[in-house]
């Protein structure tokens, strides 16, 4: 039985298997999950869902008739709950698996723009907006999320985007402060892409943003691969100072590590040529003329880490962003804490700008990845904004 | 007997390590080849200001990596016996600081289930060395002191009589810990609760450490245990049910673990139900109950399958909520086991600067607290008077953890 003072959730999602986003978010909703030292059980529930493809596997029956959910065909009749306005309180758009077309750059074309555009037009015609969750970017295209931003504030709804990293937990639990005078920034992710080079961008940018001055957009991208990645370290495009930061954080074990327990000092070895099986560096040249590279090093790490270099400040500042494991994938209910927060207060407790920026630098890393990996300039990427004083991740409050 | 300030070897420490055996990820391996091939420390990768320049290995098996370090690096030997090793065969101690790394190998298993590691034999012959050569060196023994009270006792008390500097106990004091905090010093402890994995006389031991790192800290400092009560199987259930510990520390444990495992084969993030929590536990549960002097009461849990990894929460008088965390070791054999690099940086600051980081009488508390949980089972879940561990102790109010 829903009370009547519980708020009413809405999730529109591709698919919803064991393994989805959609399951691990929405189980935050109906199981609760851990927070400081206590199973939280937020006070509101999931009554509605569109499910866009349903393989086998799927889970969203079973989860409509243990809690009572009701699945509609249509996105719009999801929200109305099948009446004839607007009838949650918050939105979770999930559109991360599934089987959708990929284009010449390489992304998966997730229909999240196009789930977003049927909610605002929603919200349009019902003269009522509640707030919104979209998991990781906004669109594959970055003038879609321009427009899903846009929409956002046309209708003026409350709007929260994003990876987990960057609120997951940290190790150690580093937080730069507001306006450092940051010299480098570098990032090391792993997994394919436009996957997980999306989490690694992000929880880099959710690091740099706090440099003086804000964030104030992106005047260059360049995404490299293959020798060409060491060759730019050599010319001093990227420092292997700050790859021996981030991978002093890095708990992997690859090589020799792995094949007899020495741990290696990977940067100065030589073995980390040898163990990356295919080297990728996204270059980013931000309006400020600050530079942050994320190195892809698929093969010798699998953990995501980070460090800069502080002006006045001779130790690199690094840190990893923890993904805990299964079973519990606890960074997902990191996530869903800052949704749920979104949903209480109506306040995004972090800007959407953060994931509009994030996925506008991996859309035109991708084309320049396209076009010969050529350095591409990008005025569009003008995008500017004031990272949070607080900006809460796991582990960051006791 | 001279102290270590007489130590006037030249440059940088030269260290013994007296290993039961060497290899992959045992804790010989595992510390020997941090202080001599470094480790990711802070923003950088770290070179100990040491090394390790003679080894003595009890044991060979057919994975042996020593042999293969001493080819590696020229100049560390390994010597046929402790003495060697410590003389670097010559007929007086020529090192400056030992390892005790007795953890793994094929030893003898009692009745009571402890592995019977020989720490402190290994212990033994280093003294004798030190007495013939009138002069002493910092040591470090990892883990417990030994299987034997008596003998964990005798190694503390020779270390004071015999004024060198004795460190001991296992990453779990030092390591990463989420969130990144302390016990306040001096705050008051009503109730501690500690759920960890593994067996006794191995895993018991991690756990105790997470329990007594915290405990140490609070008003009047440690002031002993008084009994040691242990259960098994469905008395700890049945425990759980007579509410012999705070639920509210029992639930804020597993809501510190990374590990929590679901009912129904992961397709869920739910909460255990106490119905549910016999099947999610392996292997029949273990629990300490610890009651000390000044009426502080702690329960340890060893519960295989709910979770795999070691938290633990306090109650603080006058605090709302309780205290809790996890003590972070990395996901399981999925990684390098870096809760090795705090450790180490713990040995290297002892071994140059020949102070204790902490004080060996937790690690004699933990020990003589396995001891007596071992036993306490073993005599049929029993509660065993511990008037031997009615031993005091202060801790300084800095923290001792990994925090950056």
């Amino acid at each position: 039985m829903t009370e009547p003072t519980r708020k009413k959730l809405a999730i529109i999602t591709t698919v919803w298997d064991w393994r989805s986003h959609a399951n691990h978010m929405s189980e935050r909703f109906f199981s609760g999950y851990p927070s400081q030292g206590r199973w939280h059980r937020p006070e509101m529930d999931m009554v509605s869902a569109y499910v866009d493809q349903c393989p086998e596997g799927d889970l969203s029956r079973q989860r409509a008739e243990e809690h009572g959910m009701a699945i509609y065909p249509t996105i719009a009749e999801a929200l109305r709950m099948g009446g004839d306005a607007l009838a949650v309180d918050g939105i979770l758009l999930i559109a991360e698996h599934g089987d959708y077309p990929v284009n010449e750059k390489g992304q998966k074309l997730y229909p999240r723009y196009e789930f977003f555009s049927q909610i605002a037009q929603v919200f349009q015609e019902d003269e009522r907006s509640v707030p919104v969750f979209n998991d990781k970017h906004l669109s594959y295209s970055f003038e879609k999320a321009q427009r899903m931003v846009a929409m956002a504030q046309a209708l003026q709804f409350p709007m929260l985007a994003g990876s987990s990293l960057p609120v997951t937990f940290r190790l150690p639990s580093l937080e730069l402060p507001l306006e450092s005078e940051m010299e480098a920034a570098l990032m090391v992710g792993v997994g394919g892409s436009d996957a997980m080079d999306f989490h690694a961008l992000e929880a880099m940018q959710c690091m740099v943003e706090r440099r003086r001055g804000g964030e104030v957009g992106v005047k260059a991208v360049q995404l490299m691969d293959g020798s060409a990645v060491w060759q730019a370290g050599e010319a001093g495009r990227w420092s292997r100072g700050l790859l021996e930061g981030a991978l002093a954080r890095s708990d992997s074990r690859s090589g020799i590590a792995l094949s007899d327990g020495r741990p290696q000092d990977l940067v100065h070895s030589g073995e980390l040529e040898e163990l990356v099986e295919n080297p990728a560096a996204y270059f980013i040249e931000y309006n400020d003329g600050f530079q942050a590279t994320l190195l892809m090093l698929n093969g010798a790490v699998q953990d995501y880490t980070f460090a800069a270099r502080l002006k006045g400040v001779s130790e690199v500042q690094s840190t990893q962003f923890l993904l805990p494991s299964k079973p519990n994938v606890t960074y997902s209910a990191c996530l869903m804490a800052a949704a749920e927060h979104l949903f209480t207060t109506g306040q995004a407790p972090y800007p959407v700008e953060r994931t509009l920026l994030t996925s506008g630098m991996l859309e035109r890393c991708l084309e320049s990845r396209l076009n010969g990996h050529q350095r591409l300039t990008t005025p569009e990427l003008n995008v500017c904004y004031k990272a949070p004083e607080a900006s809460p991740f796991c582990g960051s409050f006791v | 007997m001279n102290d270590i300030a007489q130590n006037t070897s030249p440059g940088r420490p030269r260290i013994a390590a007296l290993v039961t055996e060497y290899r992959r990820y045992a804790h010989g391996q595992n510390i020997v080849d941090r202080l001599m091939g470094g480790y990711g420390w802070e923003g950088r990768w770290h070179y100990p200001e040491l090394d390790v320049v003679s080894l003595y290995v009890d044991q060979f098996p057919e994975n042996d990596l020593s042999r293969e370090r001493e080819a590696r690096w020229p100049d560390l030997n390994i010597y046929p016996t402790i003495a060697e090793a410590l003389t670097l065969g010559g007929s007086e101690l020529a090192v400056d600081g030992v390892l005790i790394i007795a953890e793994h190998g094929d030893y003898f298993l009692n009745e009571q289930g402890q592995t019977l590691y020989p720490r402190y034999e290994f212990f033994r012959e280093t003294v004798e060395v030190f007495r013939r050569s009138g002069r002493s060196v910092p040591v470090f023994n990892d883990k417990h002191l030994s299987w034997n009270w008596t003998w964990a006792e005798e190694m503390v008390r020779t270390s004071r009589e015999m004024g060198f500097p004795l460190m001991a106990g296992s990453s779990i004091p030092v390591c990463w810990r989420i969130p990144a905090i302390d016990l306040p010093w001096g705050a008051e402890i009503e109730e501690m609760l500690v759920i960890g994995v593994g067996g006794i006389d191995t895993y018991d031991f991690h756990a105790l450490e997470g329990i007594q790192c915290l405990a140490e800290r609070r008003k009047g400092g440690e002031t002993g245990v008084v009994a040691v009560e242990a259960l098994h199987g469905d008395n700890v259930w049945q425990a759980l049910d007579d509410g012999a510990w705070d639920p509210a520390l029992f639930e804020a444990c597993l809501c510190r673990s990374l590990s929590l495992e679901p009912a129904d084969e992961s397709r869920r993030h739910t909460y255990p139900t106490r119905e549910e929590l016999p099947n999610l536990v392996q292997k029949p549960p273990v629990a300490y109950r610890i009651e000390y002097a000044d009426g502080l009461r702690a329960t340890m849990l060893l519960m295989n399958g709910l979770v795999r990894d070691i938290t633990v929460a306090a109650r603080l008088k006058g605090q709302a909520d309780p205290l809790s965390l996890l003590f972070y070791l990395g996901a399981g054999h999925e990684m390098q086991p870096n809760f090795f690099n705090p450790l180490c940086h713990h040995i290297e600051s002892l071994m140059l600067t020949g102070r204790m980081p902490y004080p060996v009488e937790r690690t004699l508390m933990t020990t003589g607290l396995s001891i007596a949980g071992v036993e306490a089972l073993h005599q049929g879940e029993k509660t065993l008077p511990t008037p031997h561990l009615d031993f005091s102790y202060q801790v300084e109010d800095t923290s001792t953890f990994r925090r950056t």
